[in-house]
């Protein structure tokens, strides 16, 4: 971990990237060999199905390629951009492979209205979360638990709220909601 | 900043971008998000926000070594690539013309379909984001690779079968098409094919169409398969690549 940890604060993304927007083939390959194995470790949680994980990481080595000139540097990282393409890629796929019974919210809130929250506060981390470095940790951990088990599921294995609730035996709208919420209080906690 | 929010009104930029990066949004309201973030820099920059806030959290996976094909196969679409100018100019270029069909019926040597589609597509994709999820297909014969037909589906929301060149169907014969997504539990007809001829199919006959969807076209009666599942050979078949 701290390996790698150290690399990731080595390695230059910015000018990687502006040497794929340039052409240089060289910048692509150490980008691939720097990143490859995390990225396909992060698509493959989310696909969860290792050859259409190597196409997706191949659509999105390519895709960075061709579009590292429009990485605006200003709005973000260029380790954060380049995981955007392939989780985008990854989340693409297995959503569109299911069609999700729209539920509105309302009527999933009165659905749920008796459900007992109660039941989940006591819920054991589903995740070493406290392994990940940067300022959500601290956020993170000021989440319930349960709530914390839902952001996971949804960010890391790629779950829809529909498959969060099954997971967790919970009401939809109630993940629906703590999902909602969650975001806002990490969001706030980390201006 | 909830509670500003009355009951069916879109949710605001940064609840609405958190959804997108955590990937809780259904596939439609990914497609709505991936619209408007090419004109909505606003949104652009809440989206790029949340994945560098979120982005710690991808380090909970655990790294997979790829196969050692991969990065060839990203080698080689890269020099397919770059066979082609790489900066081309502004003006809509001939490539990106799909109704050219002198392009397709030009590629009618196997083995030039992949490098040509992959060209095409990757292309497009350098000069603006299309502002729907758009997939081709390229349908090829499966004992030469030769490719035979083109299917293109985009915002207009209808399928389009494109022919390459001619075929030769035995008179008493037809040739069918066919889809079908992995999901299904079988394949869906879409209509009998007229040898030389485009056929257009109201997507809204059809669920969304999905990546790696499988399309055919078989051999099967003048009027069609009997049994309503392919029945004859297969002539021509490809699977849907998405175009980002």
């Amino acid at each position: 971990m701290s390996l790698s940890s150290r690399s990731l604060s080595e390695f230059d993304y910015e000018a990687t990237l502006a040497g794929c927007a340039a052409g240089d083939r060289a910048a692509m390959q150490r980008l691939y060999t720097q990143e490859g194995a995390r990225l396909l470790g992060v698509v493959e949680r989310i696909v969860r199905d290792r050859a259409l994980a190597e196409d997706i990481v191949h659509d999105a080595c390519v895709n960075i390629w061709t579009r590292a000139a429009s990485f605006e540097r200003k709005l973000g990282s260029a380790r954060g951009w380049i995981y955007s393409v392939a989780r985008n890629l990854a989340l693409n796929a297995v959503r569109d492979g299911h069609r999700e019974v729209a539920v509105d919210d309302e009527t999933a809130a009165a659905l749920d209205a008796r459900a007992s929250l109660e039941a989940w506060h006591d819920m054991a981390d589903a995740f070493a979360w406290q392994d990940s470095a940067g300022r959500i940790g601290p956020c993170l951990e000021q989440l319930e638990p349960v709530r914390r088990n839902c952001i996971l599921h949804a960010y890391v294995d790629g779950l829809s709220h529909g498959e969060i609730a099954r997971r967790l035996d919970a009401p939809l709208g109630t993940v629906k909601a703590w999902i909602k919420r969650s975001l806002a209080a990490l969001r706030e906690c980390m201006a | 900043m909830n509670s500003k929010a009355p009951p069916g009104i879109p949710p605001d930029i940064h609840e609405l971008a958190g959804e997108y990066v955590l990937g809780t949004l259904s596939a439609s309201s990914r497609r709505g998000v991936e619209a408007r973030l090419g004109s909505d820099a606003e949104l652009r920059a809440a989206v790029q926000a949340w994945e560098d806030r979120l982005l710690p959290l991808a380090g909970l996976a655990e790294p997979v070594t790829p196969s050692p094909q991969l990065w060839r196969r990203v080698e080689r679409s890269l020099d397919t690539l770059e066979t082609t100018p790489r900066r081309a100019a502004r003006p809509k270029p001939w490539w990106r013309d799909w109704n050219n069909l002198a392009l397709w019926r030009g590629l009618t040597a196997g083995g030039f379909a992949t490098a040509a589609l992959l060209a095409a597509l990757l292309l497009t994709r350098l000069v603006e984001p299309p502002p729907v999820t758009r997939f081709m297909v390229v349908l090829v014969a499966p004992d030469d690779k030769a490719p035979g037909w083109v299917v293109q589906a985009g915002a207009s929301r209808q399928i389009e079968l494109i022919p390459l060149g001619t075929v030769d169907v035995p008179a008493d014969k037809a040739l069918q098409f066919w889809t079908k997504a992995d999901n299904w539990s079988a394949p869906v007809s879409l209509g009998l094919v007229k040898p030389g001829q485009s056929l257009k199919v109201p997507a809204g006959q059809l669920p969304a169409l999905q990546p790696n969807q499988l399309f055919e076209l078989t051999l099967e009666p003048r009027t069609g398969s009997p049994t309503g599942r392919p029945t004859g050979p297969i002539r021509y078949i490809g699977r849907a690549v998405q175009v980002l």
